[in-house]
């Protein structure tokens, strides 16, 4: 098996392209689909000619699955990577395959493609569905259920107006049995789950404030939360475990509530797919 | 603040300077609480006191400089010790509505007053720069109080919320000494309601599992990835019938040594005493390879003594019971020695003998 991570190719590939009985996958690149087995890059790269509705399509198959893949750690994918492992020549036509990959995504799939930040060049998968109570029993093995700690830390930044202090996180987490330099029986290193799992998959904002000593941080929302949740819905989550009204906090509801209209205005880009024009 | 430079520059370096604008400003960012007002004030007065001791100073430099070594050395350890005072007590300050914050910057004004080099108005500078982020600090407590958040009471209210009351009056660590098995709930439950309000895009997954991923994200997950497709179709299930091959063939072999005994058995009964042909007993003219199999299970059954192969008198090998009465005179001749025979049998033969036989079907019928 070619081990150039250029060489791609799936068993559809195979059957499609008559190359069967060859041990290393035909890749779907390479002109007219015809023998170019183990995707040499060494050799010139074939000229892109017009390229057919067939291998367009192969090529939004692989990058759906790629993006799927990556997607599991949930950390952002970056454009570069889909260039290099994915595309390749195809580079040209990047925004159509794209916008295809998007669309089988949002169809098949129900989730969104979207640029995690505009002109940043990476991209996060995000649940068009709203989750349904049933499905929580369904939900499979997930690994590690960090997603309520998440939520708690999200709560607590946003009703302590939109900043808190590291110290302040340990203490409050403290009380529920999470400490930051002791082993947890579910999360393991909170720590670093927490100032660095989280913030590589831009939940969380991590930086340090000046002039401490000794040093001290503070955490923010990221960017991911702003696309998968919104203040209203954190606020709301707080209300329930308080079992309270969203209103009993006039001003965290007042910023919820900016929030949602600002996102309800058709703005411009808005939560659309908009993969920037390939260099 | 003018006053305050012009007193200095009596025999001041020229770093001194900008340090009294420092002090300067910050005491202008602290106009928003009511104390620093006062300090201000008092600098008035006591910066004037300066003004004649700096008189003093123009007469004799050197005699200063010696004079005043053991004394900028006391105030250099007074300024320590108010700032390590102050970031110990940081929390007590910050949030507590005490006036220590005001008490600290008035002895450091006291200080101040003594401070004629560098030095001492660096780390004079310095503990301004942690009051007035003290001083932040407790300006921003102002705000947060308003919107009623208790983050204490957050807490208490996630225990209520999975429904462990119970555990409220435990005081602080209240997680971190129970059972294993509360600690998975109250995250299991967390959890539950938590991504009910995320709209997080569910990690995908190959039903037949992949290959375990390595530490790191990239490169190997391409391989993976290839590997997958490629022998997601062809590399898992192979292995898996092979397993499960070798375990029914164990079986497999004795169910079949089993049944073959059975027909064996029962072709006795039907004949008594008529020993049957070897050959036709294994041979299956359609089929070489099941031949194979019966000459390798009829084996068996010698070898356990149900039957027993002989050549009769036209030297062709027959198969005869063994009979509870024959086990006796059986065993006295050949059970002190064990006798071996090897049989072997080519497609050419096998052919040849199914022609000279004229075996027209399989006396060992199939199982299935």
């Amino acid at each position: 098996m070619s081990q150039k991570p250029k060489s791609r190719g799936h068993a559809g590939t195979q059957a499609e392209l008559g190359s069967g009985g060859e041990e290393a996958p035909s890749t779907s690149r390479g002109p007219g689909g015809a023998a170019s087995q183990g995707g040499r890059r060494a050799e010139a790269p074939p000229a892109p000619g017009p390229r057919s509705q067939k291998q367009l399509e192969l090529k939004v198959a692989e990058l759906v699955q790629f993006l799927l893949i990556k997607d599991q750690r949930k950390i952002p994918i970056r454009r570069t990577d889909i260039l290099r492992h994915v595309v390749g020549d195809y580079k040209d036509v990047l925004p159509e395959l794209l916008r295809r990959a998007a669309e089988r995504l949002e169809y098949v799939f129900g989730y969104r493609l979207v640029e995690l930040e505009p002109r940043s060049n990476t991209y996060i998968l995000v649940n068009t569905l709203e989750p349904v109570e049933e499905d929580a029993e369904m939900r499979g093995d997930q690994g590690t259920p960090t997603t309520g700690l998440l939520m708690i830390v999200l709560g607590l930044i946003f009703m302590k107006g939109n900043s808190i202090k590291e110290t302040e996180v340990w203490d409050f987490l403290r009380r529920l049995g999470v400490h930051p330099t002791k082993k947890h029986l579910i999360f393991g290193d909170p720590k670093k789950l927490i100032t660095e799992d989280f913030v590589r998959q831009r939940y969380l904002e991590y930086r340090r404030i000046p002039h401490t000593d000794p040093v001290d941080y503070e955490l923010q929302w990221g960017p991911r939360t702003n696309l998968e949740t919104s203040k209203m819905k954190v606020l709301k989550f707080v209300a329930k475990v308080h079992n309270q009204d969203p209103r009993d906090w006039p001003a965290q509801y007042c910023e919820a509530l900016a929030e949602e209209e600002a996102r309800a205005r058709p703005q411009t880009g808005g939560t659309a797919p908009t993969p920037a024009p390939s260099s | 603040m003018a006053e305050e430079k012009d007193c200095l520059r009596g025999d001041v370096e020229k770093g001194e300077e900008p340090v009294v604008t420092i002090t300067g400003g910050a005491c202008s960012g602290k106009q928003a609480a009511e104390e620093p007002m006062k300090v201000e004030a008092e600098a008035g007065p006591d910066a004037c006191s300066d003004d004649l001791s700096c008189g003093e100073a123009d007469i004799d430099p050197s005699l200063l400089e010696l004079v005043d070594e053991e004394k900028c050395r006391s105030i250099r350890k007074q300024y320590r010790q108010l700032i390590y005072n102050v970031q110990q007590n940081r929390d007590d300050i910050v949030n507590t509505t005490s006036e220590s914050l005001t008490e600290a910057l008035e002895e450091a004004n006291v200080l101040f007053d003594a401070v004629s080099r560098t030095r001492e108005a660096a780390l004079d500078a310095q503990f301004l720069v942690l009051a007035s982020d003290l001083g932040k600090e407790k300006a921003k407590q102002l705000n947060s109080d308003m919107s009623l958040f208790n983050q204490v009471a957050f807490c208490d209210f996630l225990l209520i919320f999975v429904g462990l009351n119970w555990m409220e009056d435990d005081g602080r660590d209240a997680l971190s000494d129970c059972d294993d098995n509360i600690v998975r709930s109250f995250w299991e439950t967390v959890q539950k309601e938590a991504t009910s309000w995320m709209l997080q895009a569910e990690t995908f997954h190959f039903i037949f599992g992949s290959f375990k991923s390595e530490p790191s994200a990239r490169k190997p997950r391409l391989e993976h990835r290839k590997r997958v497709h490629r022998m997601e179709e062809n590399g898992d299930m192979p292995t898996k019938l092979r397993k499960l091959d070798l375990s029914s063939n164990q079986e497999a072999t004795e169910k079949e040594v089993e049944r073959i005994l059975g027909l064996l058995q029962t072709y006795f009964q039907k004949y008594p005493d008529t020993p049957v042909s070897y050959f036709e007993f294994v041979i299956d003219p359609n089929s070489f390879s099941r031949t194979v199999e019966n000459i390798f299970y009829v084996s068996f059954i010698i070898r356990d003594g149900f039957a027993r192969i002989r050549l009769d008198h036209d030297r062709l090998p027959i198969l005869e019971p063994i009979n509870i009465n024959h086990v006796g005179e059986g065993n006295d001749s050949s059970s002190h020695c064990r006798k071996q025979g090897v049989i072997s049998l080519s497609l050419q033969d096998w052919k040849n003998i199914v022609a000279t036989f004229e075996i027209s079907e399989a006396m060992i019928t199939n199982s299935y």
